[in-house]
């Protein structure tokens, strides 16, 4: 599977498709005080990119996709939130 | 290209047929209702299965006619010529746009450019309202605001990037809809494939959500991103969700010009045409989903079974519980395909219910389809009140395959009467000999209703060939000048399918030939007196074992004394002769080559290939051509044509060493004539045959076969050519039979006195002789 649950750390790696939004979201919902790892992803669904800016969680590691790593870490990373 | 396509793209090219002849129809007659109906439904239907393709420029112009024609039958806008224009042009275009499909399996890279021009020629058109795809929430945005969300260096690299480039900076704001997961829509997979990506922000719309409550599921998203790339590339790109986003102009001042949306997407709503295709599609999903693996390709298989369900209820209209699919498929991803396949299944069997009723009115389009229907499915009325008979759609091939096998038995079971004579003489076996005579007879009887059931399969009626006369006619009149009124009657009788196809030239020529320089131009007419509007009038029937076709004008006729003094002057004969030659044999000298009366060629009918084409033409399939002309009252063109290339029924004649046929329905009798009963009349021979004087041809000298010792009685068969009797002289009389005659073919084709040959069972060439053409 893509995306792999630690004790605090989630790993998306590969191809991670939309199915895995509801696993993602969950884990993330627990309040844990988790990281998601986002080393060697080549595809990450839109759904799972909502569910990150939905709760901001700590990413971590850089996506083995290029298009990925250059547009969508810094989104991911931004500190600031703006609303529409 | 997927076996799908290959059934979409004939269909696809029926409802154009259809719909094109109900805008003709309809431009003659605004107010029928039914042809509204017919046309819309032809167009309603074509939209939806296109939807079933990767091909959404094809699926956005016929939506956008399909919008026009539900305003025309609300009578929101008129059906003016120009709109008929405009809706045929659209119907060529998607017509080429099939053609392409069928060629390549994919659309030109022009096609979202011309759909997209087309499509706003059609709904400029539509009355102004409130309907518009823009999605609920607001896409009218000021420049100044929507910028600002970049920082100025973004914005600033992306102006440098843009007039490097020498390109206008796009910026693209893409809003998803909420259900686009569902369609298998991945926005942000999407716009990380622009390769002119300069800037790019996501946010939620909204604000931060609570997490709780939270459907990821459900797009929530705005996009909006800076692009330095051709417009046409990024609208290509963006060709499914052109309804959610919109594509500006950044101005160098930093404004923003008026954004330019996507046309409407393609709609929901399926007709009853869908269901058979979209049951076979998912029969596949549910082979696939089943498919089970628990590598890698298991996920992307699954990911794709889903992606196309979701497609397949958009295009059907339909829905599941919010978030089904994705459970059962997640599951499925998980190894438990269970689910995916029951929830495929409940789809399955909902198609199932809804084709029962739905197949009286469509045709069938595969045979796996076809045990569904309950065996007594009503018979509805067609448009016309016909009524539509269950109909097979079949492979051409298939049918010439089973013709092939026919004609090989017609020529086996010919095998048995030579058996039955073996066993006599051979093997003195008088009672073998006549059992098998027996059971010939029977085979015989079957082996000919069997050729006449699948001759009768490939009967087609002539409407195949006339159907495409009245935008042709349309066209070329208004390009002429003239006003032409088309008849067409008789549109139902058949023939077999190789004479149909073989007239089609022939006719097309004959209606230019008749338009271009038959009729007059209304200013003419009206000096003769004539009403303005000429009458053309396309006519088929049937007489007997021909099919009768004629093509007949109300224009100037043709004048006998022209045609003589243009032959004259093509030398195609000399002035005496011309002026010995009666009016109706003048008017045929037309049928001679390089004969062209009309002194300035006009790019329509072309320059001499004239009648003699028409007439090679028709003669190639054992037809004829008739014209009769009255000046100054019209034209008409006749052609008659064999019903269909049955079997030939040949009388075998020995004659030398050779045995030859002659076709059965020539011959008139069987004599024998004692040597002293042949007279000489200088140097030709002839017999009394009760009070007749019937000349005598010895078939060995016309044959060039070696002459038979000279007997007390001669074999004369009676044959009836060209109107008079004649007496062939043979060795041998030997029995009827039934062949395939195939005409000859390569260097023999060009000797005369052949009509073909047929091969014999005893494996045997019969030379069939064509009596006209040796004596």
């Amino acid at each position: 599977m893509p995306v792999t649950f630690g004790k605090t750390i989630v790993r998306c790696r590969d191809v991670c498709t939309v199915e895995e939004a509801l696993p993602l979201l969950e884990f993330l919902r627990t309040g844990r005080n988790v990281r998601v790892d986002l080393a060697g992803c080549t595809y990450l669904h839109t759904a799972l990119v909502q569910v990150l800016l939905a709760v901001r969680p700590r990413i971590t590691g850089r996506p083995a996709d290029p298009a990925l790593a250059r547009w969508l870490m810094p989104l991911l990373t931004e500190s600031a939130v703006h609303a529409v | 290209m997927t076996s799908l396509l290959e059934r979409f793209i004939p269909e696809a090219r029926d409802y154009l047929e259809q719909a094109a002849s109900c805008l003709l129809k309809l431009e003659r007659d605004p107010s029928a209702d039914s042809l509204i109906n017919d046309l819309f439904r032809s167009v309603h239907t074509l939209k939806g299965a296109s939807g079933l393709f990767d091909i959404p420029s094809f699926t956005r112009l016929v939506h956008a006619a399909e919008d026009v024609l539900v305003a025309v039958r609300e009578q929101q806008i008129p059906m003016t010529s120009a709109l008929v224009d405009l809706l045929l042009d659209s119907l060529d275009q998607v017509s080429a746009w099939v053609d392409a499909l069928d060629g390549s399996g994919g659309l030109p890279p022009e096609a979202d450019g011309l759909s997209a021009g087309l499509s706003q020629r059609l709904r400029v058109l539509l009355p102004q309202s409130e309907e518009s795809a823009v999605p609920a929430e607001v896409t009218t945005y000021a420049p100044q605001e929507w910028l600002a969300e970049f920082a100025a260096g973004e914005i600033g690299m992306a102006r440098a990037v843009a007039q490097e480039a020498d390109m206008p900076l796009l910026a693209l704001d893409y809003m998803p809809d909420e259900g686009c997961f569902y369609r298998g829509e991945d926005p942000v997979g999407l716009v990380l494939q622009l390769t002119g990506l300069q800037a790019l922000r996501i946010r939620l719309r909204g604000g931060q959500p609570d997490i709780a409550g939270f459907d990821p599921f459900r797009a929530g998203i705005v996009i909006r991103a800076l692009v330095v790339q051709p417009r046409q590339e990024v609208e290509h790109l963006f060709r499914y969700v052109a309804d959610q986003m919109s594509l500006g102009v950044v101005s160098a001042e930093g404004g923003q010009s008026a954004p330019a949306s996507g046309a409407a997407g393609p709609g929901a709503g399926a007709t009853a045409a869908l269901y058979p295709m979209a049951l076979r599609i998912l029969g596949e999903q549910i082979r696939i989903a089943g498919m089970g693996g628990d590598d890698e390709g298991l996920i992307r298989r699954i990911v794709s079974v889903e992606a196309t369900a979701a497609r397949l209820l958009t295009a059907l209209g339909w829905s599941v519980r919010e978030g089904e699919m994705a459970e059962v498929a997640a599951a499925a991803c998980a190894g438990n395909a269970a689910g995916l396949i029951a929830l495929l299944t409940s789809l399955e069997r909902r198609l199932e219910a809804a084709l029962a009723p739905a197949m009286a009115e469509t045709s069938l389009a595969a045979s796996a389809v076809s045990q569904i229907v309950p065996p007594d499915v009503a018979e509805t009325a067609g448009p016309e009140g016909r009524p539509l008979s269950k109909i097979l759609k079949v492979d051409q091939a298939k049918v010439d395959s089973l013709m092939n096998l026919i004609a090989e038995l017609v020529v086996s079971k010919n095998s048995l009467p030579f058996l039955a004579r073996r066993a006599e003489e051979v093997y003195g076996s008088r009672d073998m000999g006549r059992e098998i005579k027996d059971q010939y007879a029977v085979i015989d009887r079957l082996a000919q209703e069997m050729q006449r059931a699948i001759m009768d399969v490939r009967m087609l009626p002539v409407s195949e060939v006339f159907e495409r006369f009245p935008r042709l006619v349309r066209d070329i009149s208004r390009k002429l000048g003239k006003t032409i009124d088309l008849k067409i009657s008789g549109e139902d009788t058949a023939a077999d399918k190789t004479i149909i196809e073989s007239l089609s030239d022939p006719l097309i020529h004959l209606v230019r030939n008749a338009m271009d320089h038959g009729i007059e131009t209304p200013e003419q007419r009206r000096t003769a007196g004539k009403s303005e509007t000429a009458t053309l009038h396309l006519r088929a029937w049937q007489e007997g074992d021909q099919v009768m076709i004629e093509v007949a004008d109300d224009g100037r006729g043709i004048n006998a004394d022209i045609i003589r003094a243009k032959a004259v002057e093509r030398d195609l004969l000399t002035a005496e002769r011309a002026a010995g030659l009666g009016d109706q044999e003048a008017i045929n000298l037309i049928f001679l080559p390089g004969f062209s009366t009309a002194s300035k060629v006009s790019d329509l009918s072309g320059r001499g290939v004239g009648m003699d084409v028409v007439r090679t033409a028709i003669e190639k399939v054992n037809g004829q051509v008739m014209l009769t002309s009255e000046v100054g009252r019209g034209t008409s063109v006749r052609l008659s044509l064999p019903l269909s290339m049955a079997v030939t029924r040949v009388m075998m004649v020995e004659v030398g060493r050779g045995l030859y046929g002659l076709p059965m329905d020539g011959v008139v009798e069987t004599v024998k004539i004692p040597a002293s009963g042949i007279r000489r009349i200088k140097q030709a021979e002839a017999f009394v045959l009760r009070d007749a004087i019937v000349p005598l041809v010895r078939m060995h000298q016309l044959l060039e076969e070696p002459k038979a010792p000279d007997a007390e009685e001669e074999a004369v068969l009676v044959a009836r050519v060209g109107g008079s009797l004649v007496g062939l002289v043979v060795d041998r009389f030997r029995e009827g039979i039934d062949v395939i005659l195939k005409p000859m073919d390569g260097i023999l084709a060009g000797i005369r006195g052949y009509s073909g040959s047929a091969l014999l069972g005893d494996g045997r060439v019969l030379l069939v002789l064509n009596l006209k053409e040796l004596l």
